[in-house]
């Protein structure tokens, strides 16, 4: 396994007044660590641009990810793409990275501005050569990857912002790598970065974007696991085997529920020490033990962890909230959606004589419910995620 | 004396945040926050009741309505 792992940030606005995104990022993984990745924009925008880009995207992924060459890739999209009634052109820009087993980029580029690569927090000059395929110029790049290159792929959405408006030519290239520079931050997500990027478009667009707009970032960082026990065993006596698995894993720990959380301080030989601080009033509050790094209740604050990370994948609202504050959602939620690449979960699957109430809203068929869509919500953030039972 | 409200999933759900902030204040306005010493913990194995609270090693369920004449009757009384 490489030491590396590609953390993806995709977001996209549509043109003022357009119901469909003309732009369309596709990303394929594949065995041992490589990705394609292929941002698209079709000519023009609404219904027409955005079937362009997706059969362009899907045609190039689909091709890259079977084995075949670049050049295939794009006489097939040159030989297939519908041509316009109209303008007698049919065709989508693109640009494809190839994260070969997260060493290598590989990036052919067709008429979308150039991808940034910026490392260590400064731009860092990608050379380029130039390819002529059928009668497309492709500019192809490669570079080995190092921890916190962060590369930008973005649609001339975003070079075009604020055109008439602040700026004569648009936001330059050269100003988004000023910008980009100005702001960086090595903690920063590959979705925080895509979003910033959007924002100020959106800004120099004055709310009404003159073209669809797309920011793919790609931040290569290292590793870091996050387990999370979560739930006495079904059996009794699997407590030790379960908890040491647990606490046996490489990076952080965190346990979910007070019941589980006593019985990992026996273990331990520790003191569990819950705090009485309410940084948000409906969650209860979160403890400390030594030997691991976060304790919360279980059910209520893994729910709103959910709630957070559905928003997450869609406007990411609610990170004005998980990203700041303490409770124990906030706190799980930052751990898992930003710093971690890798999530274990070990979830017992005790009946809870506390959650048998029927008086109250949880149950045990919720708390299973609650692990399976986390864990899909957590796989579409690109995470790896891992579920054991006991 | 050492005052313990449950804050595990049931008990919050029953109201053992408003439990918490109402003795916090309480124990504020008496004055008494070197003599009554409040603590949160996680189940105690109560839940099928109301917020369950310990009073040195007294069990209690309470509403989160009862809080004033709980602190009179089981704290300020035994002070």
């Amino acid at each position: 396994m490489s030491l590396l792992f590609a953390d993806i940030g995709i977001q996209s606005m549509n043109k003022y007044g357009e119901q469909l995104c003309g732009d369309h990022v596709d990303v394929l993984e594949q065995a041992d660590d490589s990705t394609v990745i292929v941002l698209a924009d079709g000519l023009g925008s609404g219904v027409k641009a955005s079937i362009l880009s997706t059969l362009t995207s899907k045609i190039i992924s689909t091709m890259m990810a079977a084995g075949l060459s670049i050049e295939e890739c794009v006489q097939t999209i040159a030989d297939t793409l519908p041509i316009s009634s109209v303008s007698r052109v049919g065709y989508s820009t693109f640009t494809l990275i190839h994260l070969v087993e997260n060493r290598e980029a590989e990036i052919f580029e067709y008429d979308n501005p150039h991808v940034i690569l910026l490392r260590g927090g400064k731009h860092y000059h990608l050379p380029k050569a130039e390819q002529v395929i059928g009668d497309k110029t492709i500019y192809r790049s490669r570079v080995a990857l190092q921890e916190n290159d962060l590369f930008i792929a973005m649609s001339d959405g975003c070079t075009h912002a604020g055109i008439g408006i602040d700026k004569r030519f648009g936001w330059e290239r050269d100003d988004i790598i000023a910008y980009l520079v100005s702001l960086y931050d090595p903690d920063f997500s590959a979705k925080t970065w895509a979003t910033i990027l959007l924002e100020e478009c959106k800004n120099l667009y004055r709310f009404k974007p003159g073209d669809d707009t797309t920011i793919c970032a790609i931040r290569m960082r290292r590793h870091e696991a996050v387990n999370v026990l979560f739930g006495p065993p079904a059996v009794h006596d699997d407590a030790d085997r379960m908890i040491s698995l647990f606490l046996e894993q490489e990076g952080r720990h965190v346990v979910c529920g007070g019941t589980t959380a006593s019985l990992v301080a026996d273990y331990l030989g520790v003191e569990l020490r819950p705090s009485l601080t309410y940084d948000d009033p409906d969650i209860p509050p979160t403890a400390e033990m030594e030997g691991v790094d976060l304790v919360t209740e279980g059910v209520i604050t893994v729910n709103r962890v959910l709630t957070y990370a559905k928003d997450y994948l869609q406007d990411n609202e609610s990170y004005v909230k998980w990203g700041y504050k303490n409770d124990g959602a906030s706190l799980l939620s930052r751990m898992m959606f930003e710093d971690a690449t890798d999530i274990r979960f070990f979830v017992g699957r005790a009946m809870n004589p506390a959650h048998q109430n029927p008086s109250l809203p949880i149950n045990f068929s919720i708390k299973m419910q609650l692990v399976i869509e986390l864990n899909e919500a957590l796989k579409k953030m690109g995470k790896r995620v891992q579920v054991t039972y006991f | 004396m050492k005052v313990t409200v449950c804050i595990g999933s049931s008990c919050h759900l029953k109201g053992s945040r408003t439990v918490v902030e109402r003795l916090k204040e309480l124990i504020e306005q008496h004055g008494l926050g070197d003599k009554v010493e409040l603590a949160g913990t996680f189940c105690m194995g109560n839940c099928q009741k109301d917020v369950c609270v310990t009073v040195n090693d007294a069990v209690f369920s309470i509403v989160p309505e009862e809080v004033d004449s709980f602190f009179e009757t089981e704290v300020l009384a035994h002070l």
